[in-house]
């Protein structure tokens, strides 16, 4: 295991499960409830620990906790795990620490609280102003305690927060969403992600869109409420750096910046995936061959099953993939399209396709020889990366 | 057994006229299979309609003595009525089983024409007189003014309900009559039907006009000149039953190390080398092609697979032809012929599910003959082929003399039909019943671009069609091309009549607009008859695809969703930079479609 390549390794993210129901979109690892929370989070350590042995002398620049809803739980817990983490490994002066929360299980003394233990960015799932929307999606809170949420966060003395957001939402029109926006923006966070509804299989969403009973908006009207997020967060000084991720200067997320450019990451939790270099394959007990250039890792979902696996002193693992130099080449263009910042591109097959693509106005120049997609492409960015990733699908 | 107790007769019978199902009563009755191994319709056991099967009963008479009765089964589409001929020619007697509730069908009559043309003894069945709205009596003089055969005569059957099955057995054994032939001249036996079987070569199934087959005998087939030394002969049972013999009349199968059905073509004459007969048994002919269609690899690389597979298939069907083809827009592929639609969608089938192949078949076509300038004629199969405009004397089309037998309520809307297609009225003949029968001269390219579908759409499914080939005729032929994205396709190609080569441009251009998906940009679709654009369509640009989300550090599975939206976009054809889909290039068949 070579020193060099794990100095890479800056970044770990720590699933939460527990959530007070399931909202009806969601595909995320979760179960409604939290009457595990003490023996997942005691399982959680333990796995930490594990991490922290195969992984040795690993300093963190970007912790996030994500769910689920890590608010949901007890803050002592939370505060017990994120100890363990700096235990085990070390966190960077200055590093980004976020945990996720959810204006109903968000407080001014929750805040604080979080504040205490190390976290220094809250990232709220606000999801939507309007009250038939939050029931549609079947968040638990009320608009207006959502809006609270961010205060309360603020004067507990979080420097940085996000606000999700959710579109496309059926009989959510033009006009609402865009008074969403504003009314977020007023409550003046520091970041704002808005992501469009999709229907993942297994939802109940997917379930109700099946039957009938639910029309998903039309691609045209999706586009038009991301433009409205884009017009609206940029008048107020969020810039859009990433599809759905819009920031005042300064404020994007490190953490999330670790995926887009094909950093590297471990991952604790049930569910959790991680992204570690070749190297380190022995440590994961993974198979690697010699075209590994890094190795991609997941969890499986079931709280029981982590936990027995933990206590028998095993990493829960599910899956593990090779990632070979061509994978990561097709994984940083299908990533890096994503970005304002845009993508450098060289190999000349591949910048022959993006040719093409300029000309036609789907790809522009970005500094630093770079390119990103137009407005236009952006709207299309798959069929973008599917022309750009011919060559290395082939 | 004496050759006067030997019947062989066949069953004629429209589809679901209930032809299996008798012939499953007949096997139960006789005990040629017992009623617990009775697997459903044991003539259908084989999925491909063009099989036919021979299967030998032995029944016990109602004058005390056993009669062999061999059933020999017959293809039941018209794309082989050749077959048809061959099986019947091979029987001294038929069942004609007509559905009691629907009455005689059009390609029903065909057969019936056909086996009164070889001498055979008819035996009118009407089935499934259980049904509620079975009119046994309507039926009985529709086969007596429709086909000339006294009604009376007719059996009343429900092989479901295992009705009037003696009495079907009982009229073979005293009605049909004994093979003729003489055992002691030189062999002579037709070949009906021959197949492939991977392990033993090919199965030639035989009916014997003269003289004997016997294991170790030379035996020469008349038309292809080719000798082969019997290995095995027998009977089905249903299954395969080695027997020392065949004798004089009978019907079974020959087993001779053949390995390509080609040498044991339908219609041959089967004889002794070693003392061969001066005179072939008569009525052989090649099969002809009457359809061709190009068939394409979607991915390129399969060509050799393709290849390979065809071979394979022709080890089994003597009848369909291929050679390379290569078009701009499709790369390598093959033009293959058929004998008719059903041939086609058979082969086409067989090679996606048996080779495991991704296809793209061209809209089929007829073979026009092309008479130049410079006096010499051209047989045109694919329409990207046709000579430039300015060295065409003359195009003619293949014509079939076709039958159509509706109910009185839908001749007008069939009527409409045949003049949309170029049809010219022959004539037309009330029928018991209500229906009618109408004769016309019809074009076969017309024929093949979803004639069937849309008559039987238009009557409620109550029309039935037969025909036959009648010649060539010059025409006002045009070539209409289509251009996608500026660019012209070949393989979309086709050959119309002048007066409705507008029309024909517009409608598939339509097609073509909703069967190809929207691309990064814009695309035009345009039909052009030399050169001059007479449709234009527009494919508008695709608005959104975009992954709303990519967090949570899963970026495996954002990678297969790509990978899976690559998968759709390679199962279609890249002409130019469009991804055509592969029912694209069928589109001209469903141009009557709303």
């Amino acid at each position: 295991m070579s020193a060099p390549a794990l100095s890479e390794l800056r970044a770990l993210y720590v699933h939460i499960p527990f959530c007070e129901r399931k909202c009806e979109y969601c595909d995320f690892a979760s179960i409604a409830g939290k009457r595990a929370e003490t023996v997942y989070t005691q399982a959680l350590l333990a796995e930490i620990r594990m991490l922290g042995q195969r992984f040795p002398g690993v300093t963190l620049e970007t912790v996030f906790f994500g769910g689920g809803t890590p608010s949901f739980i007890e803050p002592a817990l939370l505060a017990g795990v994120l100890d363990e983490v700096r235990s085990v490994f070390s966190i960077a002066p200055g590093a980004e620490v976020t945990l996720e929360a959810n204006p109903s299980s968000t407080s001014r003394e929750r805040a604080e609280q979080w504040l205490g233990a190390g976290f220094n960015r809250v990232s709220l799932g606000v999801q939507s102003l309007e009250a038939d929307v939050l029931r549609f999606l079947g968040r638990v809170h009320e608009a207006r305690r959502a809006v609270d949420a961010v205060g309360e966060v603020r004067e507990a003395g979080f420097g940085s927060v996000n606000c999700d957001l959710i579109y496309a939402v059926p009989r959510l029109g033009d006009a609402r969403w865009r008074r969403t926006v504003q009314r977020v923006v007023a409550a003046a966070p520091d970041h704002v992600s808005c992501y469009e509804l999709t229907v993942e299989p297994g939802t109940p969403l997917h379930v109700a869109v099946a039957r009938g009973d639910v029309t998903p908006v039309s691609g045209s009207r999706a586009l038009r409420q991301h433009r409205i997020a884009i017009d609206e967060l940029a008048a107020a000084g969020y810039a859009q750096y990433e599809v759905s991720n819009f920031a005042r200067p300064g404020a994007e997320c490190r953490h999330n910046l670790v995926y887009w450019t094909g950093g590297y990451y471990l991952g604790a939790g049930v569910g959790a995936h991680g992204h570690v270099p070749a190297a380190a394959a022995p440590a994961l007990a993974a198979p690697a061959d010699e075209t590994a250039v890094a190795i991609r890792y997941w969890h499986g979902r079931g709280i029981a099953a982590y936990v027995r696996a933990v206590e028998a002193n095993l990493l829960p693992l599910q899956g593990t993939e090779v990632i070979s130099a061509a994978t990561r080449e097709y994984e940083r263009l299908m990533l890096g399209l994503r970005l304002r910042d845009g993508v450098s591109i060289t190999e000349p097959r591949v910048r022959q396709a993006a040719d093409a693509l300029l000309r036609r106005g789907l790809l522009e120049a970005a500094p630093g020889s770079r390119l990103r997609t137009t407005a236009r492409g952006e709207a299309v960015l798959n069929q973008v990366a599917l022309l750009l990733t011919e060559e290395l699908a082939a | 057994m004496p050759q006067d107790l030997i019947r062989n007769f066949s069953i004629i019978a429209h589809i679901d006229h209930g032809k299996s199902t008798l012939a499953d009563r007949l096997l139960e009755a006789t005990e040629t299979v017992a009623p617990r191994d009775m697997q459903d319709q044991v003539l259908d056991q084989l999925d491909l309609e063009r099989e036919a099967q021979a299967v030998r009963m032995s029944y016990r008479g109602h004058d005390g003595r056993t009669y062999e009765l061999n059933l020999i089964d017959t293809p039941g589409h018209v794309d082989f009525s050749y077959e048809v001929s061959r099986s019947l020619a091979a029987c001294e007697g038929a069942l004609l089983v007509v559905d009691a509730s629907q009455g005689v069908e059009a390609q029903t009559l065909a057969n019936v024409y056909q086996a009164i043309e070889h001498n055979l003894e008819i035996i009118p069945v009407i089935n499934k007189i259980d049904l509620p709205a079975a009119d046994p009596e309507l039926v009985r003089r529709e086969i007596a003014e429709m086909i000339g055969l006294p009604g009376d005569g007719a059996i009343l059957t429900s092989a479901r309900q295992g009705i009037g099955i003696d009495e079907v057995l009982d009229a073979v054994a005293r009605r049909v009559p004994p093979p003729r032939g003489d055992a002691s001249a030189p062999l002579r036996a037709l070949i009906f039907d021959a197949k492939y079987d991977a392990y033993r070569g090919v199965v030639v199934y035989v009916r014997l006009f003269d003289g004997g087959l016997r294991p170790g005998m030379r035996v020469r087939m008349m038309a292809s000149g080719r000798e082969f030394v019997v290995d095995e002969v027998g009977i089905f049972s249903p299954a395969m039953i080695p027997i020392d013999e065949l004798a004089c009349g009978e019907v079974g199968y020959l087993i001779a190390s053949i390995k390509n059905v080609r040498d044991s073509k339908v219609g041959d004459t089967v004889t002794d080398a070693a003392r061969p007969t001066r005179h072939a048994l008569p009525g052989y002919r090649a099969a002809t092609p009457m359809v061709f269609a190009g068939i394409f690899p979607v991915d390129t690389d399969s060509v050799e697979d393709l290849k390979e597979s065809l071979a394979r298939l022709n080890l089994n069907d003597a009848s369909l032809v291929y050679e390379p083809e290569s078009s701009v827009a499709l790369g390598f592929g093959f033009r293959c012929g058929f004998l008719g639609l059903l041939h086609l969608e058979i082969v086409q089938e067989r090679l996606e599910r048996e080779f495991g192949l991704s296809l793209i078949t061209t809209a089929p076509t007829v073979e026009y003959r092309v008479r130049l300038r410079s006096g010499e004629t051209v047989a045109v199969d694919n329409p990207d082929m046709l000579p430039d405009p300015s060295h065409i004397e003359a195009i003619e089309e293949p014509r079939t003399k076709a039958t159509i037998i509706v109910p009185n309520a839908y001749v007008g809307t069939i009527m409409e039909l045949c003049q949309e297609r170029r049809g010219e009225f022959i004539s037309m003949e009330y029928q018991p019943g209500d229906r009618m029968q109408l004769a016309y001269d019809l074009p076969l390219g017309e024929i093949i671009h979803d004639f069937y579908d849309q008559l039987k759409s238009r009557s409620r499914g109550y029309a039935s069609l037969d025909y036959e080939i009648a010649g060539f005729r010059a025409e006002a032929l045009v070539k209409l091309d289509i251009l996608v994205g500026g660019q012209r396709v070949d393989a979309l190609s086709m050959i119309v009549h002048r007066d409705r080569a507008r029309e024909q441009g517009r409608r598939l251009a339509e097609r073509l607009r909703k069967l190809i998906p929207r691309q990064l940009f814009e695309v035009p679709i345009q039909a052009a008859i030399g050169g001059k654009i007479v449709a234009r369509e527009t494919v508008s640009a695709m608005r959104k695809d975009v992954l709303a989300k990519c967090y949570g550090g899963d970026v495996t599975r954002k990678r297969k969703l790509l990978e899976k939206q690559r998968e759709g976009k390679r199962r279609m054809k890249r002409v130019g930079n469009i991804d055509i889909p592969q029912e694209a290039f069928m589109a001209v068949l469903k141009l009557d479609e709303p």
